[in-house]
């Protein structure tokens, strides 16, 4: 386990050719059947529960059929053609930073990203290799393993904590829910499992990027958060780290539950390959992620910055079922260049005197093409039910697009909604009293766009809130003058 | 479906052109059926009562055009169950106000007016309207005309036993720098149960200068279903100010597009609706900014009470290039019962980078402290909901510029909202 499989080193040309994936002696013949997922169970050596719902997903799949009624526009995706299982390769990996693209060790260095975290990320060393001595993950896993916290992969989860995988996994998002999730459902292959047990505070932040079994999770990632009574957790996905992702697929689930009186906070950022400027290649990014608060006072809170991918399909969502419990979506999304993003998020009320709160920023620069696309919904017993909304999208250039399309059905008289959106472009105004002072404009308009973002920005965790910052102004470079 | 798909003898059978147009809408009716849950434009409401087989053709009334006045000077245009009644009005010079059916076999000139802007693809209604073609009327303004008495266009529905159904067609067309108002008002009297269909579509031309002012009262039987589509397209500085108020029918649906096509145009769309039993009242808009600095403003309000569901769903469209725009959007709704809904899908649709867009949606109760206020002062409860109801929605209705007619809409307003 030293090696990092999930970053590629080579440039983007590898993209140019669609789904291409190096075969070797662990990887399974192309396609999609009843076999492929046998297979899969069995080399991770799954209980027959398991192997059930997967086939019960994959049955299920084959009656549905893709959504198209996102504004995305892409070339159809040949399930068929597509390698479900494949084992962590065996790549060449590069010796030191000197062999590694220095495209990329460019962004590293724009990003302020330390020397040695940049091998990690290029895949020079490994994670344990950072640190010297002690192998940081392994202080963490004692330290979490001490307040009776499991962080582990998916796989492990499902040897060595069956009983509570069973129990909540597929619970928040069935494999019913939708083509990507069913497909998720029947081939996932790993990914994450957090239980944090009640009354517990976990102590640190949990991050997958710092989390050794978190390599190479893959295409079809499933992730579980379980938080029980009176807990509490804040969980980072992704980092700031262009990555140079070998799948061009990832159909990925992330299943929250927040039992009574717990907390969870979930970042992202992602920063996939977003293709070339032509709008070749890149990652096709179809997300499925919900969280239910099932107790009361429960509280979850959604935060993510988008800047990768070159398709973006994903709608973090909140139901609200626990009286008093709390759904939170912040999201700043940026395009540029040819890179579409239909995202936004679904907050469903079901207990009564349940909030929530959506602050949405989009930013379509080049001739991209972004999507807000959102769903408040007011059961008749969510009495009292709370809703703000607020979406706002900025526009660089005339070649780009940016569309609203939120959904509002309210059942409950005693609910208060607000639902706000404004469309507009950077303000000469702002502008020019930037220029006057010695900016340029490249740079005053990331400092436009950071203070557009900062509702958002100030969501993250405190590092994670200056390296994206960063990353703002870095996938907007080249979209102005 | 099959009820409303009848063989009926139409007039202008031997006209290759309107036999194709009405092909087409036949065609195309049936191809597209009547919509269901599934279909996106019509994800809210559910016309499904329609496709029952009892509907029958409306047949030509052979009484006299009831007489219903409205209370302010007007030129009356008359229709008795969609059928068109001659009337003696004295129009000025250079208003034309001609059966459509004439203009559509004598005037070939002016066959380029008609279907041309509303289309049938994706309105299955449209479709209908297009395959019955020959009731409606043909109007037109020539230049330079300020025409100071609205047109009223009366629709009245004589409800029977039998289930009918009809399909009007307007052609309004407003030349270079002309104004007019119209006034659509759609009413009844019989049996209220009556579940006929009124199937409605405006086609307005506005001529670089223009304006019109569109006004129109939903006042339809309570088991009635009434589906209205208008389309205006605007040349330059042009411009197109709609209000409407919907009040009847079991299904009610207001659609609006507007088209600016050249720099300068402006509109307004304003609506009100208030209901109450099992109805379901849609307001859609549609807003396309197809030319530079073209502005556009919204107002919805709506009052829903009993088991109603009300339905907003409007859209901005801002094309490529079409820079210095500015495109706004209000929709609030008011429930009053615990077992009311609203569903609200306000877009945008944006492809300019130098616009001003918003849009903003808002959903709640009557204020108790409001009623609060008003209760200590020794006003009744069902007095102070009823001032705080009238109040909510003359926000939308003072929009309208006409005096009167703001002052007869009102009344509607206040009368359905006991």
């Amino acid at each position: 386990m030293s090696k990092i499989d999930s970053i590629d080193d080579t440039s983007g040309d590898k993209y140019k050719y669609g789904f291409v994936t190096d075969i070797d002696s662990e990887t399974a013949p192309k396609g999609l059947n009843e076999d492929i997922i046998r297979l899969i169970s069995a080399k991770k050596q799954e209980p027959d529960w398991l192997l059930e719902f997967r086939l019960k997903a994959f049955e299920f799949w084959q009656g549905l059929s893709e959504p198209n009624w996102a504004k995305l526009s892409y070339d159809k995706i040949d399930y068929q053609d597509l390698h479900y299982y494949s084992a962590p390769k065996q790549k060449v990996e590069p010796k030191s930073l000197d062999e590694v693209d220095p495209e990329l060790l460019a962004t590293y260095e724009k990003l302020g990203i330390p020397l040695k975290e940049q091998e990690v990320l290029a895949g020079v060393v490994a994670v344990d290799a950072v640190f010297d001595s002690v192998s940081v993950a392994t202080t963490y896993r004692a330290k979490l393993a001490e307040k009776g916290v499991i962080f582990c992969s998916i796989s492990e989860a499902i040897r060595e904590h069956p009983e509570l995988v069973r129990k909540y996994l597929g619970s928040v998002v069935p494999y019913t829910d939708n083509f990507y999730a069913c497909l998720n459902s029947a081939v996932f292959t790993d990914g994450s499992f957090v239980y944090i047990p009640k009354g517990v505070k976990c102590p640190m932040e949990l991050s997958t990027y710092f989390r050794i079994n978190a390599k190479n999770t893959g295409q079809f990632e499933r992730t579980l958060i379980v938080a029980d009574e009176d807990s509490y957790v804040s969980y980072l996905e992704g980092c700031t780290a262009p990555q140079r992702d070998e799948n061009q697929l990832h159909a990925a689930i992330v299943e929250i539950v927040v039992l009574k009186d717990a907390e969870v906070k979930y970042s992202t950022v992602q920063n996939w390959y977003p293709g070339d400027k032509d709008g070749k290649g890149g990652v096709y990014n179809f997300v499925t992620k919900r969280a239910a608060c099932r107790g009361e006072n429960a509280k979850v809170s959604w935060t993510q910055v988008e800047t990768g991918s070159a398709v973006t399909w994903k709608y973090p969502s909140c139901v609200l079922q626990g009286d008093n419990s709390v759904g939170e979506f912040y999201s700043v999304a940026i395009t540029n260049n040819h890179q579409q993003a239909d995202t936004g998020t679904k907050m469903i009320h079901i207990g009564k005197n349940t909030s929530s709160k959506i602050i949405s920023k989009g930013i379509s620069a080049g001739f991209s093409n972004q999507t807000y696309r959102g769903l408040v919904k007011i059961s008749p017993n969510a009495d009292n039910a709370r809703n703000y909304s607020q979406c706002d999208s900025l526009l660089i250039g005339a070649t780009c697009g940016s569309h609203t399309v939120p959904y509002i059905e309210n059942r409950n008289r005693t609910a208060k909604l607000e639902h706000e959106a404004t469309t507009s472009k950077i303000s000469d105004e702002q502008l020019f009293y930037c220029r006057q002072r010695g900016i340029n404009e490249e740079e005053a308009v990331g400092l436009i766009v950071n203070g557009f973002c900062k509702e958002v920005m100030q969501h993250l965790p405190m590092e994670f809130a200056i390296e994206a910052a960063k990353l703002i102004n870095i996938s907007l470079e080249g979209s102005v003058g | 479906m099959a009820g409303l798909l009848q063989k009926t003898p139409l007039m202008g059978k031997d006209s290759p052109w309107l036999s194709g147009i009405r092909k087409r809408g036949w065609d195309s009716f049936v191809k597209q059926g009547i919509p269901t849950a599934k279909t996106e434009a019509w994800k809210y409401t559910k016309p499904r009562d329609l496709a029952a087989e009892d509907f029958v053709v409306s047949k030509i009334s052979m009484s006299e055009a009831s007489k219903i006045d409205l209370p302010f000077d007007c030129y009356y245009i008359r229709f008795e169950n969609g059928w068109f009644c001659p009337s003696q009005s004295n129009l000025p010079q250079g208003v034309e106000v001609v059966p459509l059916i004439e203009v559509a076999l004598l005037k070939p000139h002016l066959q380029k007016y008609f279907c041309s802007l509303a289309q049938v693809d994706g309105n299955p209604f449209v479709a209908l309207n297009q395959a019955y073609l020959q009731e409606g009327v043909f109007i037109k303004i020539e230049n330079n005309i300020n025409l100071q008495k609205p047109l009223a266009i009366i629709n009245h529905t004589t409800t029977e036993s039998a289930n009918i159904f009809f399909n009007l067609r307007n052609i309004i067309v407003v030349d270079k720098d002309s104004s007019a108002t119209i006034v659509e008002y759609h009413t009844y009297s019989g049996e209220a149960k009556s579940r006929y269909l009124a199937n409605i579509v405006n086609e307005i031309y506005l001529a670089s200068g223009a304006e019109l002012n569109h006004y129109k009262v939903q006042s339809e039987a309570f088991k009635a279903n009434h589906i209205s589509f208008s389309v205006a397209s605007l040349k330059k500085d042009s411009s197109y100010n709609s209000f409407c108020l919907q009040k009847g029918a079991n299904i009610g649906r207001n659609e609006t597009l507007v088209k600016m096509h050249e720099e300068g145009a402006k509109t307004e769309v304003n609506s009100a609706y208030l209901m109450n039993g099992w109805a379901t009242l849609d307001t859609t808009t549609n807003i396309e900014h197809l030319a530079p600095c073209t502005s556009s403003h919204q107002l919805i309000k709506g009052v829903i009470g009993g088991e109603a569901k009300g339905v907003f769903q409007g859209k901005i469209h801002i094309a490529p290039h079409a820079i210095k725009t500015e495109g706004n959007q209000l929709h609030k709704a008011l429930l009053l019962t615990d077992t009311a809904e609203v569903d609200v899908k306000p877009e945008l649709e944006i492809f300019a980078d130098d616009v001003k867009c918003s849009h903003g949606a808002t959903s709640g109760e009557l204020d108790a402290e409001q009623l609060f206020y008003m209760r200590s002062r020794g006003i009744g409860l069902s007095e102070a909901r009823q001032i705080l109801i009238d109040a909510y929605l003359d926000e939308v209705i003072t929009k309208i510029s006409n005096e009167k007619i703001k002052d007869w809409i009102k009344l509607f307003a206040q009368e359905k909202s006991k």
